[in-house]
């Protein structure tokens, strides 16, 4: 047996080997420059109509303007006044909940039904069913909830006429706190769903039939087949859906807005519609750019959580 | 990836590249539309907003022909905002501001006078004294009260074209199911009760005898009046004797003065929580919807389908049953009913003139224009709103959309004189808002009466002392 000598570790850094400076080649720089000339546009636009409009309202945020007088300096006045305000609290409260019910039914539903039309279907119904779900989106939101403010109506609508015929008495959709919310989320839900459900279909494809029929070799069918194989793998696709789905529930206005106008009291009042009303009813704009300041804080605290919880819960094949 | 491929990829792109500048010079090139294009910018014309529904092309058409008659020398552009109501209106139109686009006019309610008086109107009295002689006949035609609602601080900023007062409209068909007549003049809030206890007996689990909205106007605020009281403690600015005692008899100016001032809030007053309790009692009987329920947009249908008894609205509801198809002997009108005090409330509307307008004197031709009679005749032919001169409340005028009882929509300004504008003070916006919040959570048991008025008046309290 050789007497083998480990030589002691050094705590000093090993110095790395300093890097080859490579030039890139000319038809490098080429595609580099035709690749900028090609992102141009679109970073032109992320700066004009994102950038800009961010950092201006960061700026507003800390003056008083009523859009006729000249702004004046606030500082933290507005965002002192927006902590000091009631509704606004009340608006950040209700969109977290709305946030919440919303989006978590509009994944069930959208994966419920893009397993469902996944399975063994006519193309052609496919197809239908894809147009059917998808077709709400395409809809102006406002539109849509003037036609379901007629249908929520609690005496005149034609969902209590339903209700009725099955023995329910009438329920006060738009006029009671519950009812109110029950009523905005359903209607976003059934206008929203339709995106979740092509991106489900789209992921439930590129999900490998060897998986699923390894599964099955193995014994598993149904409910444990999704919930064991289908949902890990397609997990990154519910990442993506569950992002975009949190970041405009945050959003919501038009719904609420029209459907109860923030109503009963302020139970479906929510962060953007508050922004709307200090800002072009009550001419507060400092005030309304700091509420938006804060909820741009709120996405992008909700989008980055979602981020670092992904890497526990999301698997990439 | 080969050199060539590589070569001939660089080459492609680069020909797109030639043929997008190429393209890109070309479109720059053209003659195109830049932010100078928005129409009425810079262009000469006298702009003026209007609501854009109450102002079909037929009416902008009449305006815009007409004037183009009288005042061949000013270019006109009518420019109609679409808006559900008058606080999205006044949002447009100060985001048309703030972006540059300022119109010389803005057609203006109630609502909205103090708030345009105070940031953006001009006063008009320079010109009613310079014109008196030609306006003497106007005034004579129109009701002092109406007026009067459009003057801020001792200053006249609109001439009154159209108003509505909260009378109560009655559907025949159900008083007939009911056993009941048109109640007379004098009815008392306990026989409006009583009538709707009757119109609900009669009728099946579908009807609701009372139907209202939740809004400033027509909505709680007729019945705070007919308690005698108001949402604001309501004063009367010193002042508007120059056009008083211009233009009105003694009869007729005496107790007027330079405008409505809307202070204190008192949402907790006595009389303030009573017309809660009645309401919520109402509700809470069955006899009405929840305010938030409807709007006047879904009420024309149901009222005449007969599944709605009793409803406020002003004159303009006379052109919109008509529309809906319902014959002039399908419904009746009749004074809002007595509780302590018989004063009604309306809401009027005219045209402001804005002070950062460079056309001033041609839009002092136009208000004096929009409000000849002749030109309120052509514009206002479907009954869509009560003109405001007196003279043009003729039974010719209401023979086709009816009601019977027609003169019940000017009589209320004649028969009840401390009938006053909807309270509209320049937060009118914030006032507007917190008091629809607060009546939904009121209203929602009479126990939430006392709880939710005491959190109205907090809050009006803070708006009004906001400055806007």
């Amino acid at each position: 047996m050789t007497n083998i000598r480990i030589p002691p570790v050094s705590s000093r850094p090993v110095p790395r080997p300093p890097k080859a400076v490579v030039r890139p080649s000319a038809r490098e720089r080429g595609t580099r420059l035709l690749a900028a000339l090609f992102l141009a546009p679109t970073i032109v636009g992320i700066v004009v109509f994102t950038v800009v409009p961010i950092v201006g309202s960061v700026v507003l945020s800390l003056f008083h303007w009523n859009v006729i007088d000249d702004p004046s300096f606030a500082g933290a006045a507005n965002y002192g006044e927006v902590f000091g305000d009631s509704t606004v609290l009340v608006s950040f409260r209700n969109t977290l909940l709305f946030m919440v019910l919303a989006v978590a039914l509009q994944l069930l539903i959208a994966l419920v039904l893009a397993i469902a039309v996944n399975g063994r279907m006519p193309v052609w119904l496919r197809s239908v069913f894809r147009s059917a779900f998808f077709f709400p989106l395409v809809l102006s939101a406002a539109s849509i909830s003037v036609v379901m403010k007629y249908l929520f109506n609690q005496d005149f609508g034609l969902v209590n006429w339903l209700l009725g015929l099955t023995g329910i008495a009438p329920v006060p959709w738009l006029t009671s706190e519950n009812g109110a919310m029950a009523a905005v989320i359903l209607v976003y839900v059934w206008q929203q769903f339709g995106f979740s459900f092509l991106l489900f279909v789209g992921g439930l494809n590129n999900i490998p039939k060897e998986v699923h029929e390894a599964a099955a070799l193995d014994g598993a069918t149904g409910p444990r087949k999704h919930l064991h194989v289908t949902l890990p793998l397609l997990s990154p696709t519910l990442l993506v859906a569950s992002v975009v789905g949190i970041i405009n529930a945050l959003q919501v206005f038009e719904q609420p807005y029209v459907l109860t106008n923030g109503g009963p009291g302020d139970s479906t009042r929510t962060v953007v519609m508050v922004i709307y009303e200090t800002a072009f009813e009550q001419l507060r704009f400092g005030t309304a750019s700091a509420v938006g300041v804060l909820l741009f804080v709120l996405i992008m605290a909700v989008t980055a959580l979602q981020f670092r919880l992904s890497r526990r819960f999301v698997h990439y094949q | 990836m080969t050199d060539s491929h590589t070569r001939r990829s660089l080459l492609r792109y680069g020909a797109y590249g030639a043929a997008a500048a190429a393209l890109t010079g070309t479109a720059a090139s053209w003659d195109r539309l830049t932010a100078a294009d928005v129409p009425g910018r810079d262009d000469g014309s006298l702009v003026v907003a209007t609501l854009g529904p109450a102002y079909g092309p037929a009416a902008v058409r009449s305006l815009t022909e007409g004037f183009a008659e009288e005042y061949p020398d000013i270019k006109l552009r009518i420019n109609a905002v679409q808006a559900v109501d008058w606080s999205d209106f006044f949002a447009k139109i100060l985001t048309q501001i703030a972006a540059g686009l300022a119109p010389d006019l803005v057609y203006v309610a109630t609502e909205g006078v103090q708030l345009f008086a105070r940031q953006l109107g001009v006063p008009l009295d320079h010109w009613v004294r310079r014109d008196a002689g030609e306006l003497r006949e106007y005034f004579a035609d129109v009701h002092p009260a109406l007026v009067e609602s459009m003057m801020y601080e001792g200053s006249l900023y609109q001439l009154p074209v159209e108003f509505n007062a909260a009378d109560m409209y009655l559907n025949r068909q159900v008083l007939r199911r009911a056993g009941a007549d048109r109640p007379p003049a004098d009815w008392t809030r306990d026989d409006f009760t009583a009538l709707l206890r009757r119109m609900k007996k009669s009728s099946d689990s579908h009807f609701t005898p009372y139907f209202w909205t939740n809004r400033l106007w027509g909505g709680v605020v007729p019945w705070l009046f007919a308690n005698g009281t108001n949402l604001l403690a309501e004063s009367k600015a010193p002042g508007g004797d120059w056009l008083w005692d211009a233009f009105y008899p003694a009869r007729q100016r005496s107790g007027r003065g330079g405008g409505f001032r809307w202070t204190t809030p008192q949402a907790t007053g006595a009389r303030f929580e009573e017309t809660y309790e009645y309401l919520a009692s109402l509700i809470e009987e069955g006899l009405c919807t929840r305010p938030e329920g409807g709007n006047g947009q879904n009420l024309v249908g149901v009222f005449s389908t007969g599944r709605v008894g009793v409803t406020p609205a002003g004159g303009f509801w006379a052109g919109g049953l008509h529309q809906a198809g319902m014959p002039a002997d399908g419904y009746d009108t009749q004074y809002f009913p007595r509780w302590r005090t018989r004063r009604h409330q309306f809401g009027a509307a005219g045209y402001a003139l804005l002070r950062t307008s460079k056309r001033q004197e041609e839009a002092w031709e136009f208000i004096k224009y929009a409000a000849r009679k002749d030109t309120l005749t052509r514009l206002f032919t479907t009954n869509q709103t009560t003109p405001a001169r007196r003279s043009m409340l003729t039974a010719d005028r209401y023979r086709e959309t009816g009601p019977d009882h027609w003169r019940v929509f000017y009589d209320t300004l004649d028969r009840f004189p401390d009938t006053g504008p909807v309270p509209a003070p320049p937060q009118v916006a914030e006032v507007e808002q917190v008091l629809l919040k607060h009546t939904g959570t009121a209203l929602s048991s009479p126990r939430a009466v006392r709880p939710a008025l005491r959190r109205l008046q907090g809050d009006l309290e803070k708006a009004m002392e906001r400055d806007v």
